[in-house]
């Protein structure tokens, strides 16, 4: 309480302009702008901190260890070093098995999104108001799906016995009465877990990318008209560079939540380990811990995932963010 | 569909408007498509084979009374609801707090936080679970919704705080400039005049928490064995008979699941379109 007597002269000396206010006040007031940001942060912080970085650390920590159910029930570390990482490295069933059905897979699954989605977009753009309205709330349907739902629905679909496509490929005499197992082949058991990722991930492309659409100027597309481009010209020339960004952000979200796609194939006849040629990272990550007790080999194949998930996250990150977009 | 009025219809026109109709039609069949077979196998009397479920002849609730009366469904879906509803409350007020912090202060490390939230949101659940088992398991929190909730609340932050960012900044600080001009200290324009402006926002971020909570299966899946503890997304599982399945009865929980998440989807979908600032920036 003394200083603002001792401070308060000494402020209008040192300060060309009129008055100003007493500095202690100044003080107190610039400190609380400094630490209100962080008071206003902690708890959220705390909670990130403690229930995902942390995890994530000790997942980490975890894969250079053999933990089996004794470790579980003791506490007890048996460090194993890179054990887990050669392991799995030099296993063929991760090559020829596990990362084809999550990269490949990704890369089709992305592609169809985006595609299916830009496409919607467009049309959704040359629609009258009142059918766009119509449009984008049956779309929303489709993302409102929840994943264990929808993929319930798609596996009835696609019954052995009497699933839909069966009766209807029956109907045509395509195939015979005893049917045909979509679920035991990789390719068809994938084909119909991207049918499912890619109906419930068009919507939020064709959202974002309408959204994008509409905030390009009319004028470009007048002046691109009269300089003689065609639809397709006026799509990549225009359209594309204008709003690149809003791609960027579709495209990086959906590799990553394709990337670690979980219940639609978990759920999926033979998807929870029984099948093993149609596991993908995060469920085999996930059998490998919780079915055949083996966390310390579970938890070095999440960090594979995790390792492909940063550097799929920081190369988009790098060429296809500009600053300005963070500040 | 198109503004054929005021010109003569020319062929090409008039199959541009054909093929823009036949292009809606489709995207219309297959994103409503999933949906109506749900509701059509749940409805049909005789559900056992795909082409009876198509068309109900003879629509029945038989399904929705069996699944409400037979099995633990009605504990399944309190329990859901218990759980994103404290997954909504505890969410929403953290990542207010973060949100207003990220857009309203300019601080060091500001950048680094706001790309730690965005690359947080890539880490797979898949590489927590078994971490977070263990942690659970340790602080003897499996099984309880409470420690499930906590961990949905850390879930559904990133996103969340993300989101809300663009609604506070999307405030005009000469809208709090005016309060403290009035002579209001920082707190009560936090809560008189930020948060009513935001509050929209807030709506939309707590109906994706809530959607994230309701509908998460791996964590919910490994943290509760006890039957008495799943929640709807787990308990679906019960359904599913050793040999056949009762798909009409699988169908209609489905349903009863997806409805409030349809719901709140089309209820955020009009609050986001019918612009959220525009009302802020008038008065």
């Amino acid at each position: 309480m003394a200083r603002p007597v001792l401070t308060r002269p000494a402020a209008p000396a040192a300060g060309p302009g009129g008055p100003r206010p007493a500095p202690s006040r100044r003080l107190s007031a610039r400190t609380r702008r400094l630490v209100r940001p962080w008071a206003l942060l902690a708890p959220a912080l705390l909670a990130i901190g403690v229930l995902l970085m942390y995890p994530l650390a000790r997942v980490v920590w975890l894969s250079f260890q053999d933990y089996g159910l004794d470790n579980v029930v003791s506490g007890q570390p048996d460090y194993n070093g890179l054990d887990n990482y050669v392991e799995l490295l030099t296993d063929p069933y991760l090559w020829t098995v596990a990362l084809p059905n999550t990269a490949v897979f990704a890369v089709f699954a992305v592609g169809g999104t985006v595609v299916l989605g830009t496409l919607i977009a467009l049309l959704l753009r040359s629609l009258s108001p009142l059918w766009r309205t119509v449009v984008t709330g049956c779309i929303m349907v489709a993302w409102a799906m929840p994943a264990v739902t929808s993929t319930y629905v798609w596996i009835w679909i696609f019954d052995v016995d009497r699933g839909l496509v069966f009766q209807a490929l029956h109907a045509l005499g395509l195939i015979g009465p005893e049917g045909f197992n979509w679920f035991t082949e990789r390719l068809t058991f994938y084909a119909i877990v991207t049918l499912n990722i890619v109906h419930h991930g068009f919507p939020f492309v064709a959202v974002t990318v309408l959204a994008g659409l509409l905030t390009i100027p009319r004028e470009l597309h007048e002046a691109a008209l009269l300089d003689g481009a065609n639809a397709w010209q006026r799509f990549w020339r225009v359209t594309v560079p204008t709003i690149r960004p809003v791609f960027a952000v579709v495209t990086i979200l959906s590799t990553i939540w394709d990337f670690k796609v979980f219940a639609q194939v978990y759920l999926m006849p033979g998807g929870a380990g029984s099948n093993a040629e149609v596991l993908n990272f995060g469920v085999w990550s996930y059998v490998r811990s919780f079915s055949q007790q083996s966390y310390g080999l579970g938890s070095a194949i999440a960090v594979l995932l995790t390792l492909m998930l940063l550097a799929i996250t920081i190369v988009y990150l790098r060429a296809l963010f500009r600053d300005e977009e963070l500040r | 569909m198109t503004a054929t009025t005021d010109r003569a219809p020319s062929g090409r026109r008039t199959a541009v408007a054909f093929g823009k109709g036949a292009a809606v039609a489709a995207v219309l069949l297959f994103t409503l498509f999933p949906a109506y077979f749900m509701l059509s196998s749940a409805l049909s009397r005789r559900s056992g084979s795909g082409t009876d479920a198509l068309f109900p002849a003879d629509p029945t609730l038989d399904h929705f009374v069996g699944v409400f009366t037979r099995g633990g469904f009605l504990t399944y879906l309190g329990n859901s609801l218990f759980v994103a509803l404290l997954t909504v409350v505890g969410s929403s007020l953290l990542a207010l707090f973060a949100a207003v912090a990220v857009a309203r202060f300019r601080f060091r490390l500001r950048t680094t936080v706001l790309v730690m939230v965005l690359v947080i949101q890539m880490v797979p659940l898949e590489a927590l679970v078994i971490s977070l088992f263990l942690l659970a398991r340790d602080l003897n929190m499996l099984n309880s919704l409470w420690g499930l909730a906590l961990v949905y609340v850390a879930l559904s932050l990133p996103f969340a705080i993300w989101m809300l960012r663009g609604f506070v900044a999307a405030v005009p600080a000469e809208v709090e400039e005016a309060a403290y001009i009035d002579g209001a200290s920082w707190g009560r324009m936090f809560w008189s005049v930020l948060f009513p402006l935001v509050a929209p926002g807030l709506v939309a971020t707590s109906i994706f928490s809530f959607i994230t909570a309701w509908n998460e299966f791996i964590l919910a899946l490994t943290f509760m064995n006890d039957g008495e503890k799943y929640t709807v997304a787990v308990g679906l599982r019960q359904f599913f008979g050793q040999n056949t399945t009762d798909w009409g009865a699988v169908m209609a929980a489905s349903t009863i699941i997806t409805l409030p998440v349809m719901a709140f989807f089309l209820f955020v979908q009009r609050g986001l379109v019918s612009g959220l600032v525009s009302g802020a920036v008038k008065g």
